[in-house]
This record gives C-alpha cells, structure tokens and sequence, in this order.
C-alpha cells in the first residue's frame, strides 16, 4: 500500500466509525427534549440506602424523594400530609396521634401499615443499629435512655394503635416535631424485608422498597448512573407527572455546569467557587435557592489560655468585617453573618426571618478592637499571642476564608498575634473539633429541620457534640432551657428565647458568625414543580415535571 | 519451571502480609474520625467505636482483621455503610480493568507503530520530532494530560463526552488517550533503539541484500525481534496505569477502584483502604510474575531459577 492510500484508508475508517457511531447513539441525544424524563447531577456517589444508616445529602436526596413519610414538606415550607391522612397533637405538645392514609401500599404492593413506622423508630435507636443519626430521636419518652443502650426499644414512645394509627409519646414539647414527621431516617421500613436482606439491606436499589412517588433503579452500590422511575403503588400516583429521573454521578462542578448547558441535565450549582459564580452568575437560568446552612469559628476556651479571655474572643469579633469577608473571601456567594442562625431556616412568628428577628447586631469596629486585646492581652501576662486556626480544605472558600481572617487580624493587632492556618481534610478537622485539639476552628452546620433549634441546641450544653470550645454560658443555656420548655408551645415567646440566646451568644464573645449559606444554581425553566428546602431534602421532585 | 512459580507465590504471598501490616499500622497515625456526623456526642462515638471493634487494642484488631482476611472478608466499608469492601471491590475492578486494557493496547500499537517509524528514519526530522513527543509523552504525568484533553476536546470542541461511564464508548475516549500517552511513549522510545539494534545485524543485511526494501523489511524481519524487550515492560506499564488511573478516574467521574482508593483515604474509611491496597499489592506482583514467566517463554536465552 502506498502511503497516501493509507492514509485515505486511516481518514475514511475515522469517518465511518465516527460517524456510525454517532449515528447508532452512542455519543448521545439531547435529553432535555424528553418531556417524561428529567435529568439530575449528584456532586458525589449515594453511598447507601439503608434508611436508619445514610447520613450523606445525596443518599438523602434519593431517599427523600423514593421513601415517603407521615408528612412531606411543602413549596412554602409547611410539612403537609403525605403517607398521614391527619395528625393532632394533645394541647400540652407531648401526644402526636397520626392516621394514616388506608390502602397504603409498598412498592412491591404489599401492605404499608403503621407497624412500619414504628419499626423504622425503634430501628434508628437501637444501638445495634449504630446510627449516627440517633440523636435526632431524643425527646420521645425514652429514646436517650435507649440510645444509650439502657432500655429495650420496646419501650420507645412510639406505639402502633392497629394498623391505621401510630401515637408518639414525647418528653417535652417539640414544635420542631412534625419536621422529624418528614425526615427520610424516619420513613417507614418493612421489618420482613430488613431481616430478609440482611448485611445487604440497602446496598443496592434492589435491596429496598420505597413507599415514595419513585422507585430506585439500577444502582447496583458503585456505579455512577441510575434512575428514578414513577412508583405506581404510591398513593398520590396520579400527581405524579414524570416517569423517570435520571441521575449521574458528577463529581466536577464545572463538568456540571458544561452539562447543563448542553441540556444533558436540568440542574447545576455555581456557588462552588468565587470565580465559577461570577462567570455564572449572569446567567438568565440562575435560580437562588434558600440553605440553612452557616460557618461560624469556635475558641477553644477550655485549653487556649488566650482565647479563655473574654476580651480578647470580643477583639476578634470585632475585627471580623462580615460584609467585607462575605464579597472577599466568598466572592458573594455567602451573606454576611447577623448571627448564629443562618437566614432563611424558618420565619419568627412576627413574619421576619428568624435572623433578621434575633439579629444581635454584631459590629466591626477596629479601633475598639484594638483597644480590647491589648487590655486582654496584659490581663493573660504571657505575651504574644500565637494561635492556629484550622479549617477544612474541602471547598476553595474555605482557603480564602481563613487567609482573610489571617490577613485582618494581622494587620488590626499587628506584631501582638501571629495566625498560623491549619487546613486539613474534613475528617481530620472533624476528629480536631472533637478532641478538642485546636485554637480557633472553622466549623459549618447545616440546619435538620426548619425551626430555631436546631442551631441553638448546640450549645445548649458543653456536651453535644457541637459545642467544640467546651463553652459554659449560663444566660444562653437558660434562654434555650426556656425556649424548649415553658415556652415550647408559645412561638413569639419561644423567639423571644432565641434573641435572647443569641445575645447572650455575642455577650460572651463565644463564638464568631461569619457567614450564611445560600444556593444558586442554573436551572432549566421548562421543568416545574420542583421544591428546594433550606434544611432536610434539599431536592424534593415529587410534583416535578417538564413543561 | 514449577518450581520456580511456587518460589514466587511463596514470597508474594510474605510480601503481601508485609504489605497489610505496614499499611494497617500506618492507618493508625493517619489523623481523623471516621464518621461523617459532626453532631456526635463523646458517648455515641464510644458506642459506635464498640460496635466497629475500633475500641479495642491495635493489635487484637491487626490479628482480627488478619484472621477475616483469611477467611475472605474485608469487613464492612464505615462511609458506604452495610456495604462490604468485597462487593465494593468487585464491582469497582473491572471498570478499572477495561481502562486499564483499553489504554495498554491503544499505547503499546501507538507505540510500536511510532518506534518503528522512528527507527527507521533515524536521526533525520520525523526522528528527531517524534523524540521530543515521545519525551514529553513520559514527563507529563497522565492526570495532567487528561485535564488538557478534558478542556480541549471536552470543553472548546466539544466532541466528547466529559464525564461518565457505562453508557457509550466515546465516554471511555478521552480517559484511555490520557493514560496511554505515558505507555506509547515508553513503547516508543524503546521499539526505537531496540529496532536501530537490529536493523544492523547481520540477517537484516542479508535480508537488504535480497533485494528487501524499508517496510517489507521492517514488517517481516524486524519487528519479531524488537518485541522482546517491551514484553518485560508491560509489568511495569500495568502497574503505571493502575496507579496513574486513580487520578484520571477521579477527574472523568468513573467508577473505579483508583476512585474509591482516593476518596477511602481523607473520609477514613479503614477497610476499604485496606482492601484496595490488598488489591492492588496483588495485582502488581501477579503482573510482574506473569511477565516474567513470558519473556522466559518468549526469549529462550532467559532462564528461570
């Protein structure tokens, strides 16, 4: 063969193949045209569906849209009847009598009765279980006790009345309750399929049954496309518009977005990175959506000699500029701080937002600042101070976030503080939080439920396993005391607890609030229906679909 | 020929136990929790660490483990929870499998192909072109490349798929360009000096003097005897991809064990890092064996012992 022949024979088989293949569909349709179909990303692998056991958002959101609940919560925020026809709850808060639906059905088409439920409780308590979400039991009648390994879970306060009503018992008052009726780690599980599968519940979509609008399919515990499809057994079948949802594992931000726009899938996150949202941002398909999620920094006042100092914890505050940080150090894709709650978790009972109700007006003010740490600093008598702050390397934010308080407080105290950044992967600054081996941390949480306690449970006691700096602040503790107790079913008094908590917060100087969380994402504008909540299922595509 | 084998499998086998409590030990001194809640009480990590064994001491957790692995079980991955490091193996493998494959074969036909060119216009301009290419094919490492090929075929162009696998070929395209980049390269650089060699020895002359010209002569003659050497590179090669793949994997979103080897090790997830570590030791000394035991049957000169 002479080489031009060859190379004509090289250039027509590339066509051929090229061409074929893209002909057979091997490179792909565009997906968005689909109208039965949607598309999503997940931003990493569902890891598994075991319904006590999953503590991942994207386990979760499979969850959460495949398994359904007494309740789910609605496009305003309002947990609404799901799998529950009604619920009442006893005038002192501490008896929940929920009816549920008749003919309730799983998806293999057996029956879904109230045992079920009570069986997912008890389940998640149990030790045996080791469930890291246990904790969110505590406050039905002997759930602590069980936790703990010191009663059966028979005598959780959860009881099945016949196969139509389950009756929670509770400890105290928990207005935040009804958003447990919703949470995924609460639906229902079938106790004969749990047993039956064994090691292997929940480890691929085979190995559970969903009482959701969808099925799970084709998830065999690794690999990184799978589906939703409609579940015909699901009581509201016939409000359930979409027959199937794609999903890919995505774990590249940017692969996403490159995605979206050539309509492979229907939804991508920009506020990864400052630079991946101001090159986004403009665009007309960004959609903001509300995230109760916030970054604070926590002193360790139990073993920093320094950081024990009031004055000086209330000199770092107040040489934290919070707007400037959030258009800095986040590119905007954070708010400012106004507290420790984040905005948007829930509104106060006077109509604002909780943060903007108990906002306790932390300020910058440099010379004020300065003045303080050097009164701080002669009270401690050790000379300078050098402290460590540590952060997670997890996102890029974090990074400018920790070089911008550097940078601030060096420049604001000078040669009197020195600020070494310690940014380390996720789990280790987990495990540094715990042990309590740090000076100043980075921390982030992101709310369970929709209602002030969830932030202000975490400090309610040096023992939660939120309160890292290991910080005793009576007033605070008080205020919480009270909210969740004789104010528990008197909302505007309960808010007035937490404003006053938040106060007693910022009086101490016991933490620093630095920012609040939001989501913006790019977002098909034919596909309706889809609801976001700023805490618990983050993605709910029951009534989705594409118009 | 046997016996030579099972001396071989005796001290995989030892070095394989040398590689599992160095790696197990080593995973003591990595810092981290290995659970994922941030709300978890000092309690409630002690309960859980009971039930994972994590409470007891190093060493009767080294024997314990030692013991399952004998047994055939490498425990119950902590972040996938219910889901054991077998399965989570298993599934993983033969997606690594195929792009490793892919890539070998893609690079060592480039290769070869290249080689031979090479050689035979040796020290002229295509030579001295190829030269350069093939030097920079073996200096930039494979993730690098993959970001290159991802923005410039995924991104600007557009011709392929950025992410994904399983649900077209293309998907596996820009993955298998990457890793086999470093293979063509070595291949290449080695067919050449390999095939200069031989086309100056005597039978290739008095092939010339037949009256056979370049290509016939390169494609009948030459090439059987170049391949000797690149079979001994291929254990090494399979061993550059496994590695290299963890990262390339990571950044096209495939399913691999490459991937889950990197995520185990920042999430803390003990069994699963010893399990692919276990995989991987393996697979590399079988390599190596497999070819070793080749090129004795391939190179009569080479005896075993």
């Amino acid at each position: 063969m002479k080489k031009w022949q060859m190379w004509t024979a090289a250039a027509v088989v590339v066509v051929v193949a090229v061409g074929g293949s893209r002909a057979a569909g091997w490179w792909g349709s565009n997906p968005s045209d689909d109208k039965s179909t949607l598309n999503y990303g997940l931003a990493a692998e569902v890891q598994n569906l075991d319904i006590s056991k999953s503590t991942d958002t994207y386990s979760n959101t499979i969850l959460g849209n495949t398994e359904s609940n007494f309740l789910r919560v609605d496009s305003k925020g309002n947990p609404a009847p799901d799998l529950a026809k009604s619920y009442t709850v006893s005038s002192d808060g501490l008896t929940y009598t929920i009816k549920l639906r008749s003919g309730l059905k799983w998806s293999d088409g057996s029956a879904l009765t109230a045992k079920d439920f009570v069986y997912s409780w008890q389940r998640i308590a149990d030790p045996k279980t080791a469930s890291q979400y246990s904790y969110l039991t505590s406050g039905v009648q002997n759930a602590d006790d069980i936790v703990a390994g010191k009663k059966p879970v028979s005598d959780l306060g959860v009881k099945a009345e016949g196969d139509n009503t389950v009756v929670f018992t509770l400890e105290r008052p928990m207005p935040q309750f009804k958003y447990l009726l919703s949470f995924a780690q609460f639906a229902p599980q079938k106790e004969s399929f749990v047993k039956k599968a064994g090691s292997k519940y929940g480890t691929t979509s085979s190995e559970q049954i969903y009482s959701g609008p969808y099925k799970f399919e084709g998830w065999n515990g690794t690999n990184n496309k799978f589906k939703m499809v409609k579940n015909d057994n699901y009581w509201d079948a016939k409000d359930v518009k979409t027959d199937t949802v794609k999903w890919q594992v995505i774990k590249n931000p940017e692969t996403a977005i490159k995605l979206y726009k050539e309509g492979k899938i229907d939804r991508a996150a920009i506020n990864n990175s400052a630079e991946m949202y101001s090159a986004n941002k403009g665009n007309k398909d960004v959609k903001d959506s509300a995230m109760a999620a916030a970054t604070y920094l926590e002193y360790n006042q139990a073993k920093n000699p320094y950081l024990a100092n009031e004055k000086i914890r209330e000199a770092l505050n107040l040489a934290t500029n919070r707007k400037d940080l959030a258009s800095q150090a986040t590119g905007g894709t954070r708010d400012a701080a106004t507290g420790l709650v984040s905005n948007s978790l829930v509104k106060a009972a006077n109509g604002q937002d909780l943060a903007k109700y108990v906002n306790p007006g932390y300020t910058y003010d440099k010379a004020k600042a300065k003045e303080l740490f050097a009164e701080g600093l002669k009270e401690v008598n050790k000379g300078k101070m050098n402290v460590s702050l540590e952060t997670d390397a997890d996102s890029p934010i974090s990074k400018s976030t920790v070089d911008y308080l550097k940078q601030a407080w060096e420049s604001t105290f000078g040669s009197d503080i020195s600020v070494t950044e310690k940014v380390v992967p996720f789990k280790q600054r987990l495990q540094d939080s715990q042990n309590g081996n740090f000076d100043i941390v980075v921390s982030n949480w992101n709310g369970d439920y929709q209602d002030g306690s969830t932030f202000y449970d975490m400090f309610k006691a040096t023992d939660t396993g939120m309160n890292n700096g290991q910080f005793k602040n009576q007033t605070y503790t008080d205020a919480v005391a009270k909210a969740e107790g004789q104010d528990a079913n008197n909302p505007s008094a309960r808010d007035a607890d937490w404003k006053a908590a938040e106060a007693a917060l910022k009086n101490d100087a016991d933490i620093n609030p630095l920012y609040s969380w939001k989501g913006a994402s790019l977002v098909r504008s034919n596909v309706k229906g889809v609801v976001t909540n700023p805490a618990g299922l983050a993605l709910d595509l029951t009534h989705a679909y594409r118009k | 020929m046997a016996k030579y084998i099972l001396k071989r499998v005796l001290i995989l086998i030892v070095t394989l136990w040398i590689v599992v409590t160095a790696t197990f030990f080593l995973m003591q001194i990595l810092p981290g929790t290995p659970y994922n809640n941030p709300h978890l009480t000092s309690s409630a990590i002690a309960q859980l660490n009971q039930t994972y064994g994590l409470d007891k001491p190093v060493m009767v957790q080294y024997f314990d483990y030692l013991v399952n692995m004998l047994h055939g079980n490498l425990g119950t991955s902590f972040q996938y929870q219910n889901q054991s490091v077998s399965t989570l193996i298993g599934q993983r493998l033969p997606v690594s499998a195929q792009l490793g494959l892919q890539a070998l074969v893609v690079g060592i036909l480039l290769g070869l192909w290249l080689g031979a060119i090479s050689a035979k216009n040796q020290n002229n301009k295509v030579d001295g072109a190829l030269g350069v290419v093939s030097t920079l094919g073996i200096s930039v490492p494979s993730f690098i490349l993959a970001i290159v090929l991802l923005y410039v075929f995924g991104y600007n162009l557009g011709w392929l798929p950025v992410s994904g696998w399983g649900d077209s070929f293309s998907e596996t395209i820009l993955p298998t360009l990457a890793l086999a980049v470093g293979p063509a390269a070595t291949t290449t650089r080695f067919v050449r000096s390999e095939m200069i060699d031989v086309l100056h020895s005597d039978y290739i002359q008095l092939a010339r003097a037949k009256g056979l010209d370049g290509t016939q002569l390169i494609r009948r003659h030459a090439y059987r005897n170049s391949m000797i050497p690149i079979l001994t590179l291929i254990g090494p090669m399979v061993a550059n991809l496994l590695t290299g793949s963890t990262l390339v994997e990571n950044i096209f979103s495939i399913p691999g064990i490459g991937q889950q080897f990197v995520s185990s090790i920042p999430t803390k997830d003990y069994p699963v890092i010893m399990g692919t570590t276990i995989v991987y030791a393996a697979m590399l000394m079988i390599c190596i064996l497999i070819t070793d035991i080749l090129t004795a049957v391939v190179d009569p000169r080479v005896r075993l012992k």
